[in-house]
């Protein structure tokens, strides 16, 4: 059986909601195999002192189950996300389950998500309600088209599984297929809808299931958004925004070496649509990297050399490219 | 006449890239070759035979790898440019993977792979250069006159 990782990122709700997520997460029917609480308070605390996180701590101990508590670096929860998939791969947890600090989930969730981790799904969520608002009837579809159109399929009761293209909040995905995309600024504006629709995009079924639902404690006091600051959401729709007006096309990112770029030429004239950014455009031609970087943020997901190390690859440079892009 | 290109990229630090054939051996190597050798390469490089032709452009290095009988180097981008020409050669390995990063048609000459580097992704910067991760001269010049 396949280990889970639970990573949790908390900021201003130490004596709110995240003592309640932390019980739920705890009391889950199928245990976490490991807990990391990546802490981006402002001002973090020592919560041993705390009778409750202490109990809590004791909890984890007894259930065997092993738990962390990490000081994050302020940058955003994106990069507290990258962490907890980087620390996956390295650490032998195929997946991960990312909840957020002021959503409940009831305890059979991870069991209910777990259910459909199959080797050719990359993220799995329920529902994620918000007394008193639950959209009912609304037939959301989670195709990336609609998002502008429809309620997010997550936030209403999920009656069946549903194959879906994105997803909002609190799910279980699988560990070192796609980065989230850290050229976002410290707000993470869509960064779930990005990251799950890279999952997608590379292939693998998103769902949304059935008897896994959430309850979201939506709470104005502290949270990983409380940032404010429009320009920040504005830059992070627009990297959004480019990826959806990019999504019909292969977008091949060669932040590499020229002999890379050499061996990636053989690969090229098997891409459907591609749209090149590269470092020698007299080997490949292409835009320049700079202008990937200002349209989608982050380049790290075309990373060939990340990806083959995620994969602890031992086959050819050429089928490295290969596996990437086709 | 062979080509040589005795050396990988700078590294950022000014160490040595932990994949350059070991200068001492090369020395050795290009005194034991009995035909016109011409060296490859980039300003501030060291000069190993009489003839260095320094910062070739793309088109002429591929034109002169046509004209050469076949050529020595180590894991840099001239052995991907002569694969892509589809030059056969000799490709001299220290820590980096031929199963990786090389290609089966080229003869690569790999000492043993205990000598590999344990995460092939990493920057080279982190690997200091040892001469034990090499074949010596001799052999070398056993598959160049095969």
């Amino acid at each position: 059986m396949s280990k889970v990782l639970c990573s949790v990122a908390t900021r201003g709700r130490y004596h709110t909601t995240l003592p309640l997520v932390l019980n739920a997460i705890i009391n889950q029917t199928k245990p976490v195999d490991r807990l990391i609480i990546f802490d981006d308070n402002d001002e973090p605390q020592d919560m041993r002192k705390e009778m409750i996180y202490s109990y809590f701590f004791q909890m984890l101990d007894l259930k065997a189950i092993k738990w962390e508590w990490r000081y994050a670096g302020k940058k955003g929860q994106h990069h507290i996300h990258q962490q907890a998939n980087d620390i996956a791969v390295n650490e032998g947890y195929e997946w991960v389950w990312r909840c957020d600090d002021d959503a409940i989930p009831e305890p059979n969730v991870l069991r209910s998500l777990y259910l459909h981790a199959l080797s050719n799904v990359g993220a799995i969520g329920g529902a994620v309600l918000t007394p008193p608002n639950i959209f009912e009837n609304v037939n959301s579809t989670g195709k990336i088209d609609h998002i502008d159109s429809e309620p997010n399929i997550q936030w209403s009761p999920i009656p069946m599984v549903r194959e879906v293209e994105h997803l909002h909040c609190t799910f279980l995905y699988r560990a070192g297929v796609h980065n989230f995309n850290t050229g976002l600024s410290r707000v993470a504006h869509r960064e779930e809808t990005l990251f799950t629709y890279g999952l997608h995009q590379k292939g693998y079924k998103v769902l949304a299931v059935p008897n896994a639902t959430t309850w979201h404690m939506k709470n104005p006091q502290g949270g990983i958004r409380s940032e404010t600051n429009a320009e920040l959401y504005t830059h992070d729709e627009q990297i959004f925004r480019n990826y959806l007006a990019c999504r019909d096309k292969t977008i091949v990112v060669l932040n590499c070496g020229m002999g890379d770029h050499i061996v990636f030429s053989h690969i090229l004239p098997q891409l459907k649509d591609p749209m090149v950014f590269t470092c020698y455009p007299d080997i490949i031609p292409g835009k320049s990297i700079g202008e990937a970087k200002q349209l989608f943020g982050d380049i790290d997901n075309w990373s060939i050399y990340k990806w083959m190390a995620h994969r602890k690859w031992t086959d050819s440079l050429e089928d490295a490219f290969r596996g990437m892009y086709l | 006449m062979i080509i040589i290109a005795p050396f990988a990229q700078k590294l950022r630090t000014g160490a040595l890239n932990p994949k350059n054939y070991p200068l001492t051996y090369w020395k050795q190597l290009v005194e034991m070759i009995d035909e016109p050798i011409i060296q490859v390469g980039v300003e501030g490089e060291e000069q190993l035979v009489d003839n260095f032709v320094k910062n070739m452009s793309l088109p002429r290095l591929r034109e002169m790898l046509q004209e050469c009988r076949t050529w020595i180097g180590v894991d840099s981008f001239f052995q991907h440019l002569a694969w892509d020409e589809g030059k056969q050669g000799i490709v001299l390995w220290g820590p980096s993977d031929p199963l990786i990063f090389g290609h089966h048609e080229n003869i690569n000459l790999l000492k043993d792979r205990s000598h590999l580097v344990p995460n092939q992704f990493i920057w080279w910067e982190a690997t200091p250069h040892s001469n034990d991760r090499f074949v010596e001269p001799q052999i070398v010049l056993e598959h160049l006159r095969k």
